[in-house]
């Protein structure tokens, strides 16, 4: 009690003090090891004293004792099958340790509606825990595993905290949104539906949901498993074409209770800048492009450097604290996280308050289990003016990159500067950057709401039951308010604009399953049968308020009567169910051939009447052969895995196969005119429609070398996505110009994926551990009849354009553009090919190969990790160069970077869509580096403290030239998604932070 | 424990009967009306479906699409490239120059746009939930003949997908020559029904007044829609010249009558000219100045006419345009018709171009690409100090078809034109020919989107002009879009593409 409160008043430092503690006499130190899971003794576990040849083992009560000499602090327990703990001595004599069973191939992974052992997976499953999760400050889940599993891809869309994240596993395999693997959480599916709402502003652009996992804080996830061949995720059926991604959040430790506290605090800084030209040389530059003009005309007298005005260093704070415990009947853990992350983008951040709860508990003789877990999160978004498809008036970021440096911040008057015509009247299309952000405001308020409580109950020794019931609530609110005092657009200007959006989604789970396990001599036999339904509704409403007799942001959003004009946009509701029936067999043979097969049943509303249930099959082998007597020592593990599968997608708008009409938007035009939507087709009558199909084949090979100091496995797959989903035009006159159906095309992903595990050095002193994972991805899309073009190009004098076509022959989202070929002696751009003529130019946005690489350094207490990650052999469109960085929009009097006035371009060239801005985007980060130290205590109170800093985005190598090449802005026409294309990305920040642990 | 037994047999009840189906998978309808088809007809709300088919009227105001197609092709409107604007990918350059493509982005949205309003009419007259009212037939009927109209005479050749059509089922297709006996028909039948419409009344809907001026326009081309090659030569029958007159007659026996005020037409203010307008729903005419005008007039700074076209106005003729009142007011420092010359602000002072630091002075001659931000002569007749709505069909329209048909069938076309010009403040012709009957409808309507179909009519759309350089006759009909031939394999390209 004394050394908290010590710590509590007095600070962190105090506790090195107690480092003084250490020294003691020679001493009998005794106790007893136990699982930490089951409570029984361990037998024949091996103690010893570390930096000593001192050994015992615990008897057959798992008890032990051993002699520690004087200065010896740490002892070491190990035990196979159960991961090794080095324990530092306090004062006490009795140290009784509980293991965790685990170890490197004994490692357990989850494969839904189950879990395994590692070695007896007969599917593509990567499994990152904890000790491997991504150090630095992640908000979501998926940034945890970021480069940390091979085939798996994680993109940040571009820096914007909280903003979309991308996940492909195995590569893109279908031509519409629904890309995303499956999340599973604790057992419950989430839908792939957006919980917060888009927006989309006349003359500043739309923008993108934020990502839907923000719910879950990163400190609550225990592991996460990825499954990613058919016969891993065939038992996810119409869901489990992308993957399938399984998080297991923290439960309570047996043992006695637990508390635990960290807190991190991050600094955050624009990790690059675009290298503009500063007040001097632009006013110059403008002068040599307009020979004769009077500088005035441009020149207001300032010096701005509009990149730093509208940016900041952004501090974040996160703090969590958890307790939780438990015994062999039972246990439990509560923790509640709170996360205040400022953007580097002034204004902009997210704020979250989470709180979970997980808890079993065993009764009748441990013949009944009960748990629940429930997690609740209130995440308030506070979003910048940055958009993904602005146009000639540009939107928060882009105005910075353009706007004229001359200009001043503020008026001298500390009015917000804003360019104002010859007679003093504003000029709405050239907006200040920081204007935008101060005179408007946007502000995402979520509540969220997931859990099950479930029952197991053990029927007979083999035979148990266990019934789920899951929901998933989300409730968003967004207000996205812009004053009329913004000089920005003939809707805005003068009027002010109010959007709102509330959404409201609803999924209800509940599942049912028999597992069967017995042996029968030779033959290990698992058998699971098993009943799912999964409802789903969701609602949204979206207003739109004009004409604004105030200018308070704060009166526009709770006093909306201010407004002049009102309309309903639209709402909508839905309601989409899901029923399955799905099976699984394992058998084990003699522990060398392992066989699996599965097969889920999928009946969805999504479905046309025609093909109302999907059916997903899928069979795996696995040969041991390291089991056999013929395979050489030297390998501790050697396994041969080959699957097949069947899976599905149906992550398609609700009902496309009902003849149905909805009256369309409604809404108020830049001129104040209200309109109204008229009635409108939604679908042919399209009873045939249903699942996208994708089949699987994969081949493994798992090995253990050197007494499993380099594990790893290779797997080679090939995936075919069949009666594709594809939104396309249908053959006029219609219903509507698009409609759903299933297209007889295909989409070939085939690759190659190694992950390595090493330990280099594994000392009494000194650890090192090597991760790495490399995988290989080809992509191309087979026998389509019909051309997709996507991938829209926007900005000044680009209105129409477009980089990206889907066509035979081609991977997906293959560039289409102009070969640029220089420059004319006018400056004029040319071409190979004629000037309005758009050709394949053979480069694709998709990584040919992407890797991570992990050192993990442990020098007694302290510890070291290095990730760098990287992908190679791709391609990003800079739109932001083509909508802004060109001698015409100098010419206009828009800042430009400083290649720019000597590039050799006219003012008068229309930088058409070309190979001009298609750029390599390969790249190396050193995304994360963390240092640290565990500070051996010697207190009752305290049982670890953990120091530790960390850099994040600390150095990326690329010649990419915009910001960073790690980006995925949403420029998809009529719903075909594009990929690789930067424009106006929220730049990325490089984060230091800095932070501690405790353990009571 | 004892007592588990006691609990093990509801367990394993629960469990069977969580197996059993707890849905059978209907959807639920919550946010739309079901509309099943039966037969030929369908669970649709006839009213309803009928404003929706009115409102994607609206779709014509917009710059792009229908309008660009019938505008940027012909020689009274060039969108220059002017560095870093408008390029637009090619997409108004390809127009002009007549070298656009079957992927061309605008043709693709107007067969999309046109043909879906097609559709929608024939969901009109299918429906039960209401079904039509005679005058709801006629209604949807005129509509249906006005966007077909058009599809005929950008593609020649309409698909036809019939309301029993499922999605399988690939639409057929009508020549031109069957699309205009359809389109007869469908005006034909809706004459008798359609309400009559008095100058100065609601020409948002269809009336006897509009179906009697686009029956006039479908029999003045009918030489061309008729035609075995599109591109002519096209002989046009007397007696189809004496349906365009006859039609014509009714529209101007209804009383309508040219205001004396030219730009007075395209003002919200009564004019005895309007015949037929969009009306407002889901668009504005708003998009037809801030096309052409500079930034520094709060325009878009895009599309001009050329030197040439300008070239065919004399002084004193209304339609040439006039200078604002530049009396301080909003937006009265922009003019009326052809702006020309120096620039003014609201208050009158000369506009400094705020792009290049020079004075605004709009210059005659334009190219298509590279052009400098002042380049080209700007026109407006819907003005942003007020406009009306948007006119599809006039008065004076209707007046030179009668003189055109006239002139087809040996008329006295010469009186009926200098009628028009002598209200317009233009001196009588001496004699009038194919050619300056095609230039006094062009400075009538310049910009009313009808330009394309005149000067192929006369002739004239495949030869070259100041930027344009094609004169590749099977320009005359547009490509099928390759999106379309995809999805239709009763599509044929048309020659040339």
């Amino acid at each position: 009690m004394k050394f908290f409160h010590t710590l509590s008043k007095g600070g962190l430092l105090v506790a090195l003090l107690l480092l003084s503690n250490f020294a003691m006499a020679q001493r009998i130190v005794k106790g007893t090891v136990t699982d930490s899971e089951t409570g029984d003794a361990l037998i024949g576990a091996s103690v010893s004293v570390v930096g000593t040849t001192r050994g015992a083992a615990t008897d057959i009560d798992g008890k032990y004792s051993i002699d520690v000499p004087a200065g010896s602090t740490q002892i070491r327990i190990a035990y196979t099958g159960y991961d090794e703990q080095v324990i530092v001595l306090g004062p006490s004599n009795t140290v009784d340790v509980s293991m965790k069973a685990a170890g490197v191939l004994e490692e357990v992974v989850v494969i839904g509606y189950g879990s395994i052992k590692k070695s007896d997976a007969t599917g593509a499953v990567s499994n990152v825990t904890e000790k491997n999760f991504n150090k630095s400050m992640s908000v979501s889940a998926e940034q945890l595993i970021q480069g940390r599993a091979a085939g798996v891809v994680v993109t940040n869309n571009s820096g914007e905290p909280g903003g979309g994240i991308n996940v492909r596993i195995r590569g893109t395999s279908s031509v519409r949104a629904g890309n995303n693997p499956l999340f599973v959480v604790d057992g419950v599916p989430l839908g792939g539906g957006e919980t917060t709402g888009g927006s989309n502003i006349e003359r500043i652009g739309s923008q993108a949901a934020r990502n839907p996992l923000n719910f879950l804080n990163p400190a609550d996830i225990a592991s996460i498993d990825i499954l990613k061949d058919a016969s891993a995720t065939a038992i996810y059926g119409s869901r489990g074409a992308n993957g399938v991604v399984l998080i297991t959040t923290k439960s309570g430790q047996s043992g006695k209770g637990l508390m635990e506290y960290g807190y991190t605090l991050g600094v955050s800084h624009i990790a690059k800048k675009f290298d503009l030209l500063d007040a001097r040389s632009f006013v110059a530059n403008w002068q040599a492009l307009n020979p004769g003009a009077d500088p005035i005309t441009v020149n207001k007298g300032s010096e701005t450097d509009w990149q730093d005005a509208i940016t900041r260093t952004a501090l974040t704070h996160t703090h969590n604290l958890s307790f939780g415990g438990g015994d062999k009947a039972g246990n439990y853990r509560f923790s509640l996280g709170y996360l205040d992350q400022d953007g580097i983008i002034k204004e902009s951040g997210i704020k979250r308050l989470s709180g979970r709860l997980n808890a079993n508990r065993k009764f009748w003789d441990d013949r009944l289990k009960l748990g629940t877990n429930l997690t609740v999160a209130q995440t308030l978004d506070a979003g910048a003016p940055i958009t993904e498809n602005a146009g000639y008036e540009g939107d928060a970021w882009l105005s910075a990159l353009k706007g004229n440096p001359t200009w001043p911040t503020h008026n001298a008057d500390g009015s917000l500067f804003q360019l104002k015509d010859a007679t003093g009247g504003l000029i709405n299309s050239e907006p200040n950057p920081l204007a935008m952000i101060e005179l408007s405001d946007d502000a995402t308020n979520s509540l969220r709401m997931l859990g099950n409580v479930n029952a197991e109950f053990q029927i007979t020794k083999n035979l148990s039951f266990k019934t789920v019931l899951g929901f998933d609530r989300s409730l968003s609110s967004r207000k996205n308010a812009f004053s009329r005092d913004l000089s920005l657009g003939p809707a805005i200007a003068g009027k002010g604009r109010l959007f709102t959006t509330d959404l409201e989604n609803n999924s209800n789970l509940w599942e049912n399953y028999f597992t069967y396990n017995k042996n029968f001599g030779k033959v290990d036999f698992t058998g699971l049968l098993g009943y799912s339904y999964q409802k789903f509704d969701s609602k949204a409403t979206r207003n739109t308020y004009a004409k604004f007799s105030t200018s308070d942001l704060s009166l526009m959003v709770n006093n909306a009567s201010t407004a002049g004009l009102s309309s309903i946009v639209n709402s909508s509701y839905t309601v989409d169910e899901l029923q399955s029936y799905f099976g699984r067999v394992n058998f084990g043979i003699s522990d060398k051939y392992l066989l699996t097969a599965t097969l889920r049943a999928d009946g969805s509303t999504k479905f046309g009447p025609d093909n109302r249930y999907g059916y997903f099959p899928s069979a795996a082998v696995k040969w041991r052969i390291s089991q056999e007597t013929f395979c050489p020592d030297v390998f501790t593990d050697l396994g041969l895995r080959l699957g097949y599968g069947v899976t599905g997608n149906q992550e398609i708008p609700h009902d496309l196969y009902n003849a149905r009409q909805r009256v369309g938007d409604s809404g108020i035009d830049a001129d104040l005119n209200v309109f109204t939507g008229g009635v409108s087709n939604v679908s042919f009558q399209n009873p045939a429609i249903k699942w996208e199909t994708t089949t699987q084949l994969n081949l493994g090979i798992d090995w253990g070398f050197w007494n499993s100091r380099l594990t790893g496995s290779i797997d080679l797959y090939k995936k075919n996505t069949q009666d594709m989903l594809v939104k396309q035009f249908a053959a006029q006159p219609s219903p509507g110009t698009f409609f759903w159906r299933n297209l007889d095309a295909n989409i070939e992903n085939t690759g190659v994926e190694l992950g390595l595990n090493l330990v280099a050095v594994d000392g009494d002193k000194f650890d090192w551990r090597v991760l790495g994972n490399v995988s290989l991805n080809k992509n191309k899309v087979k026998s389509f009849k019909g051309i997709l073009s996507t991938g829209a190009i926007n900005g000044q004098g680009l209105s129409g354009a477009y980089a990206q076509r889907i066509e035979e022959g081609q991977p997906l989202f293959a560039f289409f553009l102009r070969e640029f070929a220089g420059y004319d002696a006018n400056g004029i751009q040319t071409y190979v090919g004629d000037l309005d003529k758009q050709i394949f130019v053979g480069k694709s946005p998709i990584p040919k190969v992407t890797a991570g690489l992990t050192n993990q350094f442990q020098f007694g207490n302290l510890d070291v990790s290095v990730f760098f990650t990287g992908q190679f052999g791709h391609y990003v469109y800079n739109n932001t160069a083509n909508a802004l960085f060109t001698a015409g929009s100098l010419g206009g009097g828009r800042n430009v970077t400083s290649d720019v006035p000597t590039s050799g371009e006219s003012r008068l060239n229309a930088p058409e869509v070309s190979t001009r801005f298609l750029e390599k985007a390969d790249f190396v980060r050193l995304q994360d580096v963390s240092l640290g130290y565990n500070l051996p205590l010697n207190s009752k109170n305290i049982s670890s403290l953990r120091l530790f800093v960390n850099a994040q985005n600390l150095a990326l190598f690329t010649g990419y030239s915009g910001l960073d090449p790690e980006v995925n802005i949403n420029k998809q026409i009529d719903d075909i998604p594009s990929l690789g294309i930067d424009y106006s990305a929220y730049p990325r920040a490089r984060t230091f932070s800095v932070g501690a642990n405790v353990t009571f | 424990m004892k007592n588990f037994k006691f609990f093990l047999l509801p367990l394993i009840v629960l469990g069977i009967w969580g197996f059993q189906a707890c849905t059978n998978l209907e959807v639920e309808t919550t946010d739309s009306v079901l509309t099943p088809i039966t037969g030929n007809t369908f669970a649709g709300d006839a009213g309803a479906l009928l404003s929706s088919a009115y409102r994607n009227l609206n779709q014509f105001q917009d710059q792009d699409q229908v309008y660009s197609l019938t505008e940027h092709t012909t020689d009274e409107m060039i969108p220059p490239t002017r560095g870093t604007d408008w390029g637009d990918n090619g997409v108004w350059r390809t127009l002009h120059a007549h070298t656009w493509d079957a992927t061309h982005n605008y043709i693709l949205g107007s067969w999309n746009r046109l043909n879906g309003s097609i559709f929608l009419c024939n969901q009109v007259l299918a429906s039960t939930m209401p079904a039509p009212t005679t005058q709801q037939i006629a209604e949807a009927k005129f509509l249906r003949a006005f966007y077909m109209f058009h599809v005929m005479d950008f593609w020649g050749k309409v698909p036809f997908r019939n309301i029993s059509d499922g999605v399988d089922v690939n639409p057929r297709v009508l020549s031109r020559s069957e699309a205009f006996d359809f389109v007869e028909k469908d005006l034909t039948d809706a004459l008798a029904d359609l309400p009559a419409l008095s100058p100065g009344g609601d020409a948002t809907l269809a009336t006897k007044a509009s179906a009697n001026a686009l029956l006039a326009k479908l029999y003045l081309n009918k030489a061309v829609y008729k035609a075995a090659n599109p591109a002519g030569p096209y002989t046009f029958d007397p007696a189809d010249m004496t349906k365009v007159i006859n039609h014509c007659d009714a529209v101007i026996a209804a009383g309508f009558t040219p205001d004396p005020d030219y730009f007075n037409i395209f003002k919200p203010t009564g004019t005895k000219e309007t015949i037929f307008t969009a009306n407002g729903n889901g668009g504005s005419p708003a998009n037809r100045y801030h096309m052409t005008l500079h930034y520094d007039q709060s325009g878009w700074n895009g599309f001009t006419t050329l030197a040439d076209f300008y070239n065919k106005f004399e002084n004193g003729d209304q339609r040439k345009g006039k200078d604002g009142a530049k009396d301080g007011t909003a937006n009265s420092g922009v003019g009326y018709g052809f702006l020309v010359g120096q620039q003014f602000t609201d208050s009158g002072t000369p506009i400094t171009n705020s792009r290049d630091g020079k004075p605004l002075v709009y210059t005659p001659d334009v190219p298509l690409a590279g052009a400098n931000t002042a380049q080209g002569i700007r026109v407006i007749k819907y003005h942003a100090g007020s406009y009306g709505k948007y006119i599809f069909l006039r008065f004076a329209d209707v007046w030179l078809m009668k003189a055109e048909a006239q002139l087809r069938s040996g008329g006295d076309a010469l009186t009926t034109v200098n009628t028009l010009r002598t209200v317009r403040g233009a001196a009588p012709l001496g004699s009038i020919n194919e050619s300056s009957m095609l230039d006094e409808r062009g400075r009538e309507l310049y910009w009313e989107g009808w330009r394309r179909n005149d000067q192929i009519r006369f002739g004239t759309f495949d030869d070259a002009w100041s930027y344009k350089s094609v004169t590749d006759p099977t320009k005359v009909l547009f490509p099928i879009p390759q999106q379309a031939l995809d999805s239709n394999p009763n599509l044929r390209q048309n020659d040339g593409y």
